[in-house]
């Protein structure tokens, strides 16, 4: 068996790998696959511990997670194409309403 | 114009409607007592039923026509209040005795508490003393009774007045509703003032006064001179104002309250308290009534007053304002006249006469030269006031030093002048306004084609009048008789209140009171004084020959101004001599014991008699000589100088209404109109410059407040406002600082987010 910690450190490296592509990419699409991959970096730990601790709820976070993660994309690229469809465009650098 | 002027009386029918409020009342069930509130409370619902219809409907024809940008609004509400007072006068007068539920003192009625308005507790130390209450009520005598009739029934009248003076100047198109509103506000000033039954409460009144008297001198406010006009007149009142507020304190804190009840059933408070610590107070309210009613020191802003609106003048200056100060003054009476202070209170009640005998004169001086109409009937106005402070110092005096039948003879006699001086004011101010208004619609008329350069022309100056008895028939009689009576002129008007006020105050020598001696003197010869200023003033306006051209085309034109002048002129002429025989002033000073006009109506002959003895021949030989001194100063040596100097016959052609003709024939027969410039000595400078004390207080004040202004103004900009503007240009530096972070890019909000996150975390850790 792996130890716990392996698995929630490999949790972490891929956490951050998700965080600095949300960062630095300025494509809408890898921006929402990082968040995928921070998502699935947090299942990573829940399903360790729910092994590690022998409990079955870490196991039903983690479908659930999965369930809405789904929707989440769904949603997500609807609205990047609603955006293209009125922009052109779906690089993050040219969408800042905000600041104005 | 006169068909139009016709159909105007349509729109008083409302107005008469409004008579009817009392039966009203009567048939709901309600006493006059139960409605006296009435008379404070509906002109204080009018006044923003006014204001708020005018801002919405000005310029439209319903408003601006049918209810003439509100004055018949007001005119209303004057007459429901008039009314209403006229049915709490009778009341009061003939079913004295139903009217005992309401008994306060002897004489004296209350409907007692209208509402309470702040309850509070009284601590000492630490320790629960007890709980009081501020409330308010009404006070109901002979002395409010008259000085509210007066007021109610001028505001009436001078709305009246207000509404063709007003209306029919261009210059206050589409802003009139202010001017109703703030009249009818002032008139509530004055209603709750005289009805309200703690000096808190007068005092809350009087205030409200103040600042209508601001608003309503200002009401040209783009004209500079009436704007610093009227922030004199409330910066001057309200130093006095202060005074009387501390006096207020000091009150208080004697009596622990400041109703009328309380502090009139015992002054002494069973003893506790001595004269001498009431002669700090009374000094105080005192200095206040100076301010008020425009005496020396502080009656520098009653001439500059008359910037305002004519119709403003003769409300101020007669009806209502300048009456405040003497009505406290008569509210403090009962103080003087307690036993228990015998003796103690003298020297206050000698500082108000030695006060009044010294602004009398000095205004009655003034008056000599000044040649604006207004500004003549100003200082006048000052000089009968001051006659009845005087009359009032005198009665104060009779009444502290035990003299009861000569105090209620010059109390009186001193509120009798009040009366006949305020109905002879406000219609003497309103005759003036007439001949104002018309100069100046002549003065547009004549020069209607002018390229306009004609902005000197002054429609208030009595060197451009002259012969206008011919032209303004109504109007110069109204202003004969009005003189009349402020002059003394015997049986007219002022003639048995000015006499009785003369002959009290020698009357006060004659019992010990040496020191009245300067203001009696004073007195004596302010009557011959006003005889000359007065008559001066009619001659230079009506006889003669016309001074201007405009002056050739002056004519009576619209019934809204002539109206209150015929009304007021029965009055001046009838009531003096109808109300000294029918007792009023014995009345005014002791109700329960005298009963008005009842006498007069019973035995006339007897009660005429008796009355023209007292006036002409009374017992005490001093009194005699003082008395006949007067008349022939005022009636005779006076108005023959002034005929002599300023008097003429009118113009070929011209005639003088009957009325008038008389007069004007005598002073062409003395008269010579070719008079040039008479008084151009030191004195008669020193006069222009109305003595030099208006620069003497702006020197004063040049040297001492405004260097303290100074110093505070740069402590302001640079201390409190650095304060300020430093937090105001750091946080301003701070946010230009924070805006660059504000890049627009998500990325960037989330790493910023993720940044944040991570030292929430560190610090949690920490803690941990």
């Amino acid at each position: 068996m792996i130890e716990p910690s392996w698995i929630a450190g490999l949790g972490a490296f891929l956490f951050c790998i998700g965080l600095v592509g949300i960062f630095t990419r300025k494509n809408a699409i890898i921006v929402l696959m990082c968040i995928e991959i921070m998502l699935n970096a947090v299942n990573l730990n829940f399903v360790a511990g729910a092994a590690h601790y022998e409990n079955i709820d870490g196991w039903v976070y983690t479908s659930i997670a999965i369930a809405i993660a789904a929707a989440e994309v769904a949603v997500g690229l609807a609205i990047f194409l609603a955006l293209y469809s009125q922009r052109g465009t779906i690089s993050l650098d040219e969408v800042t309403l905000l600041k104005h | 114009m006169s068909e139009h002027s016709k159909s105007e009386w349509k729109l008083l029918f409302p107005v008469a409607a409004m008579i009817l409020f009392p039966v009203i009342r009567h048939f709901m069930g309600f006493g006059p007592i139960d409605s006296a509130f009435l008379i404070v409370a509906v002109p204080l619902l009018v006044f923003p039923a006014i204001l708020i219809l005018g801002q919405m409907y000005k310029g439209e024809d319903w408003w601006k026509n049918q209810l003439k940008e509100g004055g018949i609004v007001a005119l209303a509400g004057l007459a429901i209040t008039l009314s209403l007072t006229v049915w709490l006068i009778i009341e009061f007068l003939v079913n004295h005795a139903a009217l005992s539920q309401y008994a306060d003192a002897e004489g004296t009625f209350s409907q007692g508490v209208i509402f309470d308005w702040i309850q509070f507790e009284i601590f000492d130390g630490a320790s629960l003393i007890g709980t009081s209450t501020l409330s308010f009520g009404l006070w109901i005598d002979s002395v409010s009774l008259t000085v509210l009739f007066v007021a109610a029934f001028l505001c009436f009248l001078i709305c009246w007045f207000a509404i063709g003076y007003m209306t029919t100047d261009p210059v206050n198109e589409d802003r009139n509703h202010r001017f109703f509103a703030e009249f009818i506000l002032f008139s509530m000033g004055m209603f709750g003032m005289v009805l309200a039954d703690s000096f808190l409460w007068l005092f809350i009144f009087w205030e409200i006064m103040g600042l209508c008297s601001y608003l309503l001198i200002g009401f040209y406010w783009e004209k500079p001179s009436a704007a610093a006009a009227a922030k004199k007149a409330f910066l001057t009142t309200r130093v006095g104002d202060v005074f009387l507020m501390v006096g207020l304190f000091m009150l208080y804190d004697l009596y622990h309250s400041l109703e009328f009840a309380v502090i009139f059933a015992d002054p002494t408070m069973g003893g506790a308290i001595t004269g001498d610590q009431l002669q700090w107070p009374l000094l105080l309210m005192f200095i206040g009534c100076v301010g008020k009613s425009a005496q020396f020191p502080l009656h520098v802003w009653l001439p500059d007053a008359m910037e305002g609106p004519t119709p403003v003048s003769a409300l101020i200056h007669a009806a209502t304002m300048v009456n405040a100060g003497l009505y406290l003054v008569a509210r403090m009476f009962p103080i003087f006249s307690a036993e228990a202070f015998h003796g103690d209170l003298s020297d206050i009640a000698m500082l108000i006469a030695w006060i009044g005998g010294i602004t009398a004169c000095m205004a009655a001086f003034i008056a000599f030269v000044a040649n604006d109409i207004k500004r003549v009937l100003a200082y006048s106005t000052m000089s009968q006031l001051a006659y009845i402070f005087t009359g009032l110092g005198a009665a104060c005096w009779f009444a502290n030093e035990g003299f009861e039948e000569f105090a209620v003879i010059a109390f009186g006699a001193a509120l009798f002048h009040l009366f006949n001086h305020a109905m002879a004011k406000g219609m003497l101010f309103m005759a003036s306004g007439s001949v104002i208004h018309e100069m100046h619609h002549a003065h547009d008329h004549v020069h209607l084609y002018d390229s306009g350069d004609e902005h000197d022309f002054d429609p208030q100056d009595m060197r451009n009048m002259g012969g206008l008895a011919s032209k303004m028939p109504i109007t110069s009689t109204a202003m004969m008789l009005g003189s009349m009576s402020i002059i003394g002129i015997p049986l007219i008007g002022g003639f048995w209140s000015k006499e009785g006020i003369v002959g009290q105050a020698w009357n006060v020598y004659l019992h010990g009171g040496e020191m009245i001696l300067f203001p009696a003197l004073l007195v004596l010869a302010t009557a011959g004084m006003t005889g000359f200023y007065m008559s001066r003033m009619w001659f230079m306006t009506f006889a003669g020959k016309a001074k201007s051209e405009s002056a050739e085309h002056v004519h009576e034109d619209t019934q809204w101004i002539k109206t209150p002048l015929v009304v007021l002129s029965i009055v001046t002429a009838l009531s003096g001599f109808i109300l000294a025989c029918g007792e009023f002033a014995h009345w005014l000073a002791d109700p329960s014991h005298s009963h008005l006009l009842t006498d007069l109506f019973a035995h006339p002959v007897d009660a005429i008699l008796h009355e023209l003895e007292i006036a002409f021949l009374p017992h005490d030989n001093t009194l005699k000589i003082v008395g006949w001194t007067a008349i022939l100063l005022s009636a005779c040596l006076g108005p023959f100088i002034a005929a002599r100097l300023h008097g003429g016959p009118l113009s070929e052609g011209e005639q003088a209404t009957p009325m008038t003709a008389w007069l004007v024939n005598l002073s062409g027969k003395v008269g010579h109109t070719e008079v040039g410039e008479l008084a151009t000595g030191g004195f008669a400078t020193a006069l222009h410059n109305r003595l030099y004390i208006d620069d003497l207080y702006e020197w004063i004040i040049s040297k001492t407040l405004m260097p303290f202004a100074r110093i505070c103004a740069w402590i302001d900009k640079n201390w409190i406002d650095g304060v300020i503007k430093g937090i105001e240009s750091g946080s301003q530096s701070t946010s230009t600082w924070l805006r660059q972070f504000t890049t627009g890019r998500a990325s960037d909000y989330l790493l910023m987010a993720a940044v944040g996150m991570l030292v929430i975390v560190g610090i949690l850790w920490g803690v941990a």
